[in-house]
């Protein structure tokens, strides 16, 4: 059991001039580990910049409490100065190029390791002495990715740090934090809507769906936590008959369904005599039927209780309507 | 606390350095060349006797309005990202700009020394020993400067800083709000007829009492940039 060093409670935040909008945020809760590798999932807009901005002191919360290191972010840099996070639309002094940046770098974070800097600038072909803001988007991500892994910072955050970089450099980032990660374990959260892509690199996966927390398990019970039975549709609809569908999709007399739950041994020899196929369910499949089943539920019952999130919660749900 | 508070202060003035055109390289240049251009106006101006006037000192102490605007929107987003409190930041971007503001003042006082020495640059050429100013003893000389550009700095600094946390609509406000306090004193002296009184108030400060009350308003501003600062988002 590794040690808690991220507690949120109760977060909710209203942008200004949002009106009477929904919340960016709206009674997030969570906790992170240290040493670990999270994912930050969700859809564009669904809060993971505000709930990173807030943790890292970049941002103001409405309500509710953050914790880092046991201790409040705001202005303390005893807890600041652990922390990395380089935003997706990050700000670099007007007349900075790559190199400025690093050496900026390097006076604040006390484990910034610059042979690592050079390494990684190199491998994302990153022109050094080109001024940032002639930079290609690809380019500008890539300063921000080097910044985040050279920092060696023991909680870093990296946000959708992918934007612009091709298939090669997407994997190269991948594979380096990887490599880095092994030889300096540390605590990395990783937000990201390509969730395919890093679903191997997971350990934990938070997800978030228009401000609210809707899954927040380890990886690989994840993994294992859905299943899809297609087959002959009728078959199929005996099988899944009481169970809690994530999805159904119908191909004429086919039918795809997937289900919440683990199938035991027995069940699974049923579904064979059945003649049904049994698939396993990817995250990111997981995630998108768990927010589109969310977003129907809520959208259809005007106000009924929403079902199948992880947390429940329907009460506060209630509340804050 | 306080040591590791102020290390990353000057961390952040460190941070500021790093392109030394910035905060060195570039008003160098503003001082050089607009001094250079002068001296080559006086030349060409025909009148050897009667004193020539050049605005040209001010125009360093411009671009420090400028620069005071430009550390806040961009330079200040950044230090955001390497994890710098708003605290550290305010101290070592201010404390920074104070050290160079010392620098520049005393480059001012000597080189309006060496143009009283040289005549005027051997052409009664005015630009940096103005005549009100350079009465005064060298150390008002030197404090005056010194408070004129960090008033400049701070005004950039706060006005940004105001428009980074409430935006063009937060920026409207305090300029109608400048306007409407102005417009509002003028009144109130014009119907009280204390337009004389405040003349002789004004004559009877002095480049001393000038500086003084402009050191007062900045270090005022500056409180009121560090409470803005304090919590706006990057």
């Amino acid at each position: 059991m590794s040690a808690e060093i991220i507690r949120v409670d109760g977060l909710t935040k209203h942008y200004r001039g949002s009106g009477d909008g929904a919340p960016a945020l709206d009674g997030v809760s969570f906790s992170i580990e240290a040493d670990k590798i999270y994912g930050l999932l969700g859809r564009n807009g669904a809060g993971k910049t505000t709930i990173m901005s807030i943790l890292t002191a970049q941002g103001f919360a409405t309500a509710g409490s953050v914790r880092v290191f046991g201790q409040n972010p705001y202005e303390n840099e005893r807890v600041l100065n652990r922390i990395c996070f380089i935003r997706e639309s990050q700000k670099y002094p007007d007349d900075f190029n790559a190199n400025h940046a690093f050496k900026a770098a390097a006076l604040f974070f006390d484990n910034w390791d610059q042979s690592l800097a050079m390494r990684l600038a190199k491998d994302f072909q990153l022109p050094l002495k080109r001024r940032i803001k002639k930079l290609s988007r690809g380019q500008l991500s890539a300063v921000g990715v080097v910044i985040g892994l050279a920092s060696r910072a023991e909680l870093t955050f990296f946000d959708e740090p992918y934007l612009g970089l091709d298939a090669v450099a997407r994997q190269l980032f991948y594979d380096r934090l990887v490599e880095d990660y092994t030889e300096y374990p540390r605590t990395i959260v990783l937000s990201s809507h390509l969730i395919d892509e890093v679903a191997n690199l997971l350990e934990h996966v938070i997800v978030i769906d228009q401000g609210r927390i809707i899954m927040d398990d380890d990886a690989e019970s994840l993994r294992g936590s859905a299943v899809a039975v297609a087959g002959q549709a009728a078959r199929v609809e005996v099988f899944t008959a009481g169970r809690t569908v994530i999805h159904r999709e119908g191909f004429g007399a086919l039918a795809s369904v997937t289900i919440d739950g683990v199938l035991s041994a027995g069940e699974r020899a049923e579904a064979a005599e059945l003649g049904l196929e049994l698939a396993p369910v990817s995250l990111q499949q997981l995630v998108v039927r768990r927010t589109i089943k969310g977003a129907v539920d809520d959208g259809s019952a005007d106000g009924a209780a929403r079902q199948g999130t992880k947390q429940g919660d329907t009460a506060r749900m209630e509340a804050t309507r | 606390m306080s040591w590791a508070v102020d290390n990353r202060a000057v961390k952040v003035a460190r941070m500021q350095l790093i392109n030394k055109w910035t905060f060195l390289g570039i008003p160098a240049i503003i001082l050089t060349g607009s001094f250079l251009l002068s001296l080559a106006v006086f030349a060409v101006i025909p009148v050897p006797d009667a004193p020539k006037y050049s605005g040209a000192g001010q125009a360093v102490m411009w671009y420090f309005f400028a620069l005071g605007i430009q550390s806040l929107t961009l330079t200040f987003p950044f230090s955001q990202g390497m994890s710098v409190s708003r605290r550290s930041f305010f101290l070592g971007t201010v404390g920074l700009f104070a050290v160079v503001a010392l620098v520049v003042s005393g480059l001012y006082v000597l080189l309006g020394m060496a143009e009283v020495a040289t005549k005027g640059w051997g052409m009664n050429g005015r630009m940096f020993a103005l005549q009100w100013i350079a009465d005064s003893g060298v150390g008002v000389q030197f404090l005056f400067y010194f408070a004129l550009m960090m008033l400049l700095f701070i005004l950039g600094f706060w006005f940004a800083t105001v428009y980074k946390r409430w935006g063009a609509t937060g920026m409207l406000v305090l300029w109608l709000a400048v306007g409407v306090l102005l417009v509002g004193l003028v009144a109130l002296v014009t119907w009280q007829d204390w337009w004389a009184p405040v003349g002789t108030w004004l004559a009877a400060q002095g480049p001393l009492g000038i500086t003084g009350w402009s050191l007062l308003f900045t270090a005022l501003l500056g409180g009121g940039a560090y409470l803005t600062l304090r919590r706006a988002t990057p």
